[in-house]
């Protein structure tokens, strides 16, 4: 515990994976802490633009700039994680033209390859264009994956030396002779991979040099070594759709104004955004008009926005920060620039810098001028490569002919694992034969769920940000299972359904903000599946006490069956337990259908579920029937009232 | 109403499945399984014949509107069969507010991820999939239909090639709660599949687009009806579309009339009942004219009897097999005829009427579906499968009754065609006839028979035809009737094949009841 590293980064977001990342590949003993999983924070809920500069040409050039010159970086570093789909600033025609045309001389100053085109040149290009888009400037934006970017880095720093602790929120800032010396941090379940019910621990970490990269709370760091960094929160909502009526990304071209963006992100399209200053970066409250907003003034570019589905809203905060005393009143107005905090200079207290602001796209630039700055203090001298070196998974495109061929995948899943791992592909794909499906939506195979499992431990929301499993239309109502059952293999019962649970509440999260039309039959088919059928509402393994199987197993002789079986309920369960064993014989006669286009897993599968479904139907007897009827009367209460919309 | 009584475009010799022979391709096989009448009118079917439709199109559908001059030749390339005589997507005429997938897509494709958004996944189509149910390799139709759209993006242009074992059946359209337009989705993918990634000159495109031009066929054999049933069933030529064509042995071809419907409807004098208040017009499709015009005659009878002036419009083959094979391309040029003349005819007053429950399907669903013609939805809502009209707009119960039913009484074992099941039919022939004395109908339950048109005659897909047709036939003997009865002429060779039976059209049926 004593031995010093020589930078401690706190943050896995993408500037702090980018930090690490980049002093790891000069040969500086690094270690990243983050308190959630990787892009815990702001990152990972973002836009997902890969800005061309474009927004910025007109307020903020030297953004603008940056912005570009990133663009090409990453989408030469990270391929696999950019989706190149071109941008489009439209012009409706109550959209002012001077504007249109400042905008075009700002991108043109800032080197921004632009190209005008006319209204119908634009429907062509995306045929669900309003037909009174006038005409709109073509350039460079693109789609890019945080949660790829960020892990992507994180690996390439593991691989070039550097720890990587996630889970482990900094609760202490070490400070000795009016000198930062190091973090305490509070393993919530033990160091390394997040295994859930592993007993929590605390641990001391020396460092030459702290990074703070918290972001929006950085304020907090700051005050836990006792110095002041004002951060100005500045809350965003994003909609996202269950299709993309568009592939390629639509501004609206006009000054500064919120629901103006809709970017294209893998299977989905994002609509954006709103820029509302808030407190706690953490509390904040998430407002209904805000996703009116964007459905409402999206539709005026794309109409066929308004009456399609969306699968769920979510909310992210700007780490906005300016310096002390500039007093802006808009947060809109607050400059969108990355900021530099050199403790030692400015408040006096060396060993820790402090970095804020800026975007995800010119998020390594901003590490490399902060490891720049760190490699100064410790009088390191090493260059950057960080601009030439292609991320893990991005040396070269995956062959999508391959993977079909080699992995038996259907085209359009070989097409997504293949964007999904890039060069991995190979690698990942070959562990598993057979490989079923594991996230129907998503067209995620078993053995891109292990391996992300292999890297994440029991943490499924970080398999799904690797992974996009249970990211599609269903919201894990079809696969939060599935996916929690690849973890049987290695954890015990408990800590799977732990993190099955985890999984799917944070899908319910988001979707609370998606309650109507499809979505609302979505989310009732899925309450009623897993609280019916899976009866995961009255779960006797859920209960206080032991469950005796054994009992049931014994036949109906062996006295009280279930848990709360008298007499009168066990004669209901052993005939309940009969029927759902046809069924089960009847559904695994199917299942063995599916078993083979699946790959054969399913076999198992059925045969496991069979069993289980008579144990169930057999400690549950009675019971399930009155929760199913309590529960379907609330449900849809909750329906009527939330369905207002 | 001779204006009617001409035999179809093909018949008067312009028949433009018939240019150049198979030595186009370089193949200098005679094409097995195509009979051997007048080499050199042999069907192209190994030469995908584009640059018919810009033509046409073209010269119907100037577009001034298109700026970019990408306009119509650019779709005809592509074309999945969306270009439309009213000038398609960039039309002005159209409403702004219109965004309909079917012409979205300049390219000529359809974009269908929209489709997408009412699946909430319940699997109730995956269930109800006769072809999920025993072939383990088929991914079945919530993959093919809004998973696959789902995870499409506009650039991607690989389908995957299990949409080829969809035998487009339907059922799952009908299963869905949330009607997601599956077979759309299946029938565009299918198209652009075949379109963009089948060998061309591979043998199973070839025979798919010799099953699919089965009118093609039809029209050629019947000219030499004896031959063709003969020489078509004989055994070395049989063995030999097995080896080269994948067309299985088992099968035996459906025997030829020697005299057409449209032959006999000329030689009647056309129609004998002309009556400006109530017509019909009928499409009897290529089965009825070809195979069983006995059909065709009972649907004139019987709607003769009702008082129904009949008129039988120029027409093609309504794209059943076309669309199950992805031959959009073709199966859009015979639409364009279907559609205009139809189109007439309901001008002149007159319903459409078919007796093959999925021409009707056809026309009502797939057309509109895929398709963006003029009067397409015109002749979608003017469209009535032959039975399905009479029980809306006459007495038949009352006029069965008083004709007294049969003095012999004839059992029939009932097969609903999944067609008719999407169309609500499924049940009208069994209600029709519980209450005729003499008549004993008996339903045989609400299994697929299995050959879904062209599909059985796949060689590579003929054990799971027979697999899925199990059902039925079990049930068909099952029942006391010795005689089939269906509405769908693929539906009764697959229960002629399976039990031996004969197969009746319920109009056949209708007419003997009736006495007309
Ligand atoms: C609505 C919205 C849309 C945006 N859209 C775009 C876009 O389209 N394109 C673009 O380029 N940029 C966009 N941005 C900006 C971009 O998302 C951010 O600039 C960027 O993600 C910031 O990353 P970060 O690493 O600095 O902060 P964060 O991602 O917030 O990382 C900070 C991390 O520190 C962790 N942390 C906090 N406290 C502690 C502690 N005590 N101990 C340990 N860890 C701690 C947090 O959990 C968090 O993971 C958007 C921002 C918002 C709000
Ligand atoms: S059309 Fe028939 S065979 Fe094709 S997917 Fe649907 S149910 Fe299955
Ligand atoms: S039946 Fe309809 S809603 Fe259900 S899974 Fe199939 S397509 Fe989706």
């Amino acid at each position: 515990m004593d031995r010093q590293v020589d930078v401690v980064v706190v943050g896995g977001g993408s500037t702090g994976c980018g930090v690490v990342r980049d002093l790891a590949r000069r040969g500086l003993d690094a270690v990243l802490v983050e308190k959630g999983n990787l892009t815990h924070g702001t990152t990972g809920r973002m836009h997902g633009l890969l800005h061309s500069g474009g927004r910025y040409a007109v307020s903020d050039q030297k953004s603008a700039r940056e912005c570009i010159e990133e663009n090409r970086v990453l989408r030469d570093i990270a391929a696999h994680c950019v989706e190149e789909t071109g941008g489009l600033f439209v012009k409706r025609p109550e959209d002012s033209e001077e504007y249109f045309q400042e905008k075009l001389e700002g991108c043109k100053a800032c080197d921004i390859p632009v190209e005008v085109i006319d209204g119908e040149e634009a429907r062509r290009r995306e045929p669900y264009l309003a037909r009174d888009v006038e005409k709109a400037i073509a350039l460079p934006d693109g789609a890019v994956d945080p949660f790829r970017l960020c892990v992507s880095n994180a690996a390439d720093a593991r691989e070039h030396g550097a720890r990587i602790e996630t889970h482990a929120p900094v609760t202490d800032v070490l400070v000795e002779d009016g000198e930062v010396v190091g973090v305490e941090i509070e393993h919530e379940t033990g160091p390394g991979k997040r295994v859930h019910r592993e007993p929590g621990t605390t641990e001391e970490i020396r460092a030459r040099h702290v990074v703070n990269a918290t972001g929006a709370w950085a304020g907090n760091v700051g005050e836990m070594a006792g110095v002041d960094v004002e951060v100005r929160p500045s809350k965003g909502v994003m909609t996202v759709m269950n299709t993309r009526q568009v592939d390629t990304v639509i501004n609206r071209c006009r000054p500064k104004g919120d629901a103006d963006i809709i970017v294209p992100h893998e299977t989905a399209c994002i609509l954006g955004t709103t820029d509302e200053e808030v407190d706690d970066p953490e509390d904040y409250p998430e407002e209904e008009w805000e996703v009116d907003l964007m459905i409402e003034t999206l539709s005026e570019l794309v109409p066929a926005l308004e009456d399609a589905r969306t699968l769920r809203s979510f909310w992210g905060v700007r780490p906005l920060y300016e310096p002390p005393g500039t007093g802006t009143e808009d947060p809109t107005d607050i400059t969108r620039d990355y900021f530099l905090l050199d403790h030692g200079d400015r408040d006096d207290l060396p060993g820790m810098t402090t970095i804020v602001g800026g975007k995800l796209t010119t998020y390594r630039m901003m590490a490399e001028s902060i490891s720049d700055h760190v490699c100064d203090a410790l009088g390191h001298e090493a260059t950057c490569d960080t601009a030439e070196a292609p991320l893990p998974g991005s040396e070269n495109p995956a062959r999508m002919e391959a993977l079909m061929d080699e992995f038996g995948l259907r085209s359009p899943v070989a097409r997504r694992s293949g964007q999904r791992l890039g060069s991995r592909a190979d690698d990942v794909l070959g562990e598993y034969d057979p490989n079923p499906i594991v996230c129907n939506c998503e067209s995620v195979t078993r053995a891109e769920v292990q391996d992300a499992i292999g890297e994440a431990g029991s943490d499924l929301n970080a398999v799904r940000l690797r992974t996009r499993a249970s990211m599609g239309n269903c919201q894990g109502g079809f696969c939060t299972h599935r996916i929690a059952s690849e973890l049987a293999e290695e954890y015990p019962e408990p800590v799977v359904r732990d993190a099955e649970d985890e999984l799917y509440q944070e899908r319910w999260k988001g979707q609370r903000h998606a309650l109507w039309g499809e979505q609302l039959s979505q989310a009732m088919l899925n309450h009623l599946l897993h609280a019916t059928t899976m009866n995961r509402d009255g779960d006797p393994a859920n209960l206080d006490g032991e469950v005796d199987f054994g009992a049931f197993d014994a036949g109906a002789d062996a006295g009280d069956a279930g848990v709360d079986g008298s007499g009168g309920e066990t004669g209901t369960a052993a005939a309940d337990g009969g029927r759902a064993s046809d069924d089960a014989a009847t559904d695994g006669g199917r299942a063995d259908g599916d078993a083979a286009t699946d790959g054969g897993r399913a076999d198992d599968d059925a045969a496991t579920d069979g069993g289980r479904a008579d144990d169930d139907a057999a400690t549950d007897g009675g019971r399930a029937d009155d929760d199913a009827a309590t529960d379907g009367g609330r449900a849809s209460d909750d329906a009527a009232t939330d369905g207002g919309r | 109403m001779t204006r009617h009584t001409d035999d179809d475009a093909e018949g008067a010799g312009r028949t433009n499945e018939a240019s150049g022979g198979c030595g186009d391709c370089g193949c200098g096989e005679p094409s097995p399984g195509v009979p051997e009448a007048g080499r050199d009118e042999q069907p192209s079917v190994f030469v995908p014949d584009e640059g018919e439709i810009p033509e046409t199109d073209a010269a119907d559908a100037p577009d001034p509107t298109r700026a970019d001059g990408a306009g119509a030749a650019d779709r005809a390339a592509t074309d999945g069969g969306v270009e439309s005589a009213s000038g398609g997507t960039d039309s002005t005429e159209l409403d702004p507010d219109a965004y309909d997938p079917v012409d979205v897509f300049p390219g000529g494709d359809l974009d269908l991820r929209e489709g997408a958004d009412s699946c909430y996944k319940c699997t109730s189509c995956d269930t109800s999939c006769p072809v999920a149910e025993v072939d383990d390799e088929f991914p079945g139709p919530k993959f093919q239909g809004p998973e696959q759209w789902r995870l499409k993006r506009k650039d991607d242009h690989d389908i995957d090639e299990s949409i080829t074992s969809c035998s487009n059946c339907m059922r799952c359209d009908d299963a869905c709660p949330s009607s997601v337009p599956l077979s759309q989705m299946h029938n565009e993918a299918r198209g652009q599949f075949v379109e963009r990634q089948m060998e061309k000159l591979s043998v199973e495109y070839v025979r798919n687009r010799i099953l699919a031009n089965y009118r093609t066929s039809a029209s050629l054999a019947s000219k030499f009806p004896r031959t063709a049933s003969f020489a078509m069933n004989f055994g070395p030529a049989r063995w030999a579309m097995e080896k080269v064509m994948g067309i299985p042995k088992e099968r035996d071809f459906p025997e030829f009339a020697t005299e057409t419907f449209r032959e006999w409807w000329k030689a009647r004098g056309g129609a004998q009942v002309e009556n400006p208040d109530k017509r019909v017009a009928y499409f009897h499709g290529c089965y009825s004219n070809y195979n069983t015009p006995e059909v065709g005659k009972a649907m004139v009878r019987v709607y003769e009897h009702f008082g129904y002036e009949v008129m039988v419009p120029p027409q093609k083959c309504s794209g059943t097999p076309m669309f199950a094979n992805g031959m959009l391309d073709d199966a859009r040029r015979h639409a364009e005829t279907n559609v205009e003349n139809l189109v007439e005819a309901i001008g002149d007053g007159a319903d459409v009427i078919a007796s093959c429950t999925s021409c009707s399907m056809s026309l009502r669903q797939e057309y509109p579906e895929l398709f963006d013609l003029h009067g397409i939805e015109d002749v979608a809502e003017h469209t009535f499968e032959a039975l399905e009209y009479l029980r809306i707009h006459e007495d038949l119960e009352g006029e069965l009754d008083a004709a007294g039913g049969l003095d012999d009484e004839r059992a029939f074992a009932y097969h609903a065609p999944c067609h008719a099941r999407n169309q609500g039919l499924s049940r009208q022939a069994v209600e029709t006839f519980r209450d005729v004395d003499g008549v004993k109908m008996e339903d045989v339950g609400d299994s697929c028979s299995g050959i879904s048109g062209t599909y059985g005659w796949k060689e590579e897909k003929y054990e799971k035809s027979m697999e899925i047709g199990a059902e039925m036939f079990e049930h068909m003997e099952d029942a006391e009737g010795e005689v089939g009865m269906t509405e769908c002429p693929t539906c009764a060779m697959q229960m002629e094949h399976g039990t031996g039976y004969e197969i009746e059209h319920p109009l056949q049926l209708l007419e003997d009841t009736l006495g007309a």
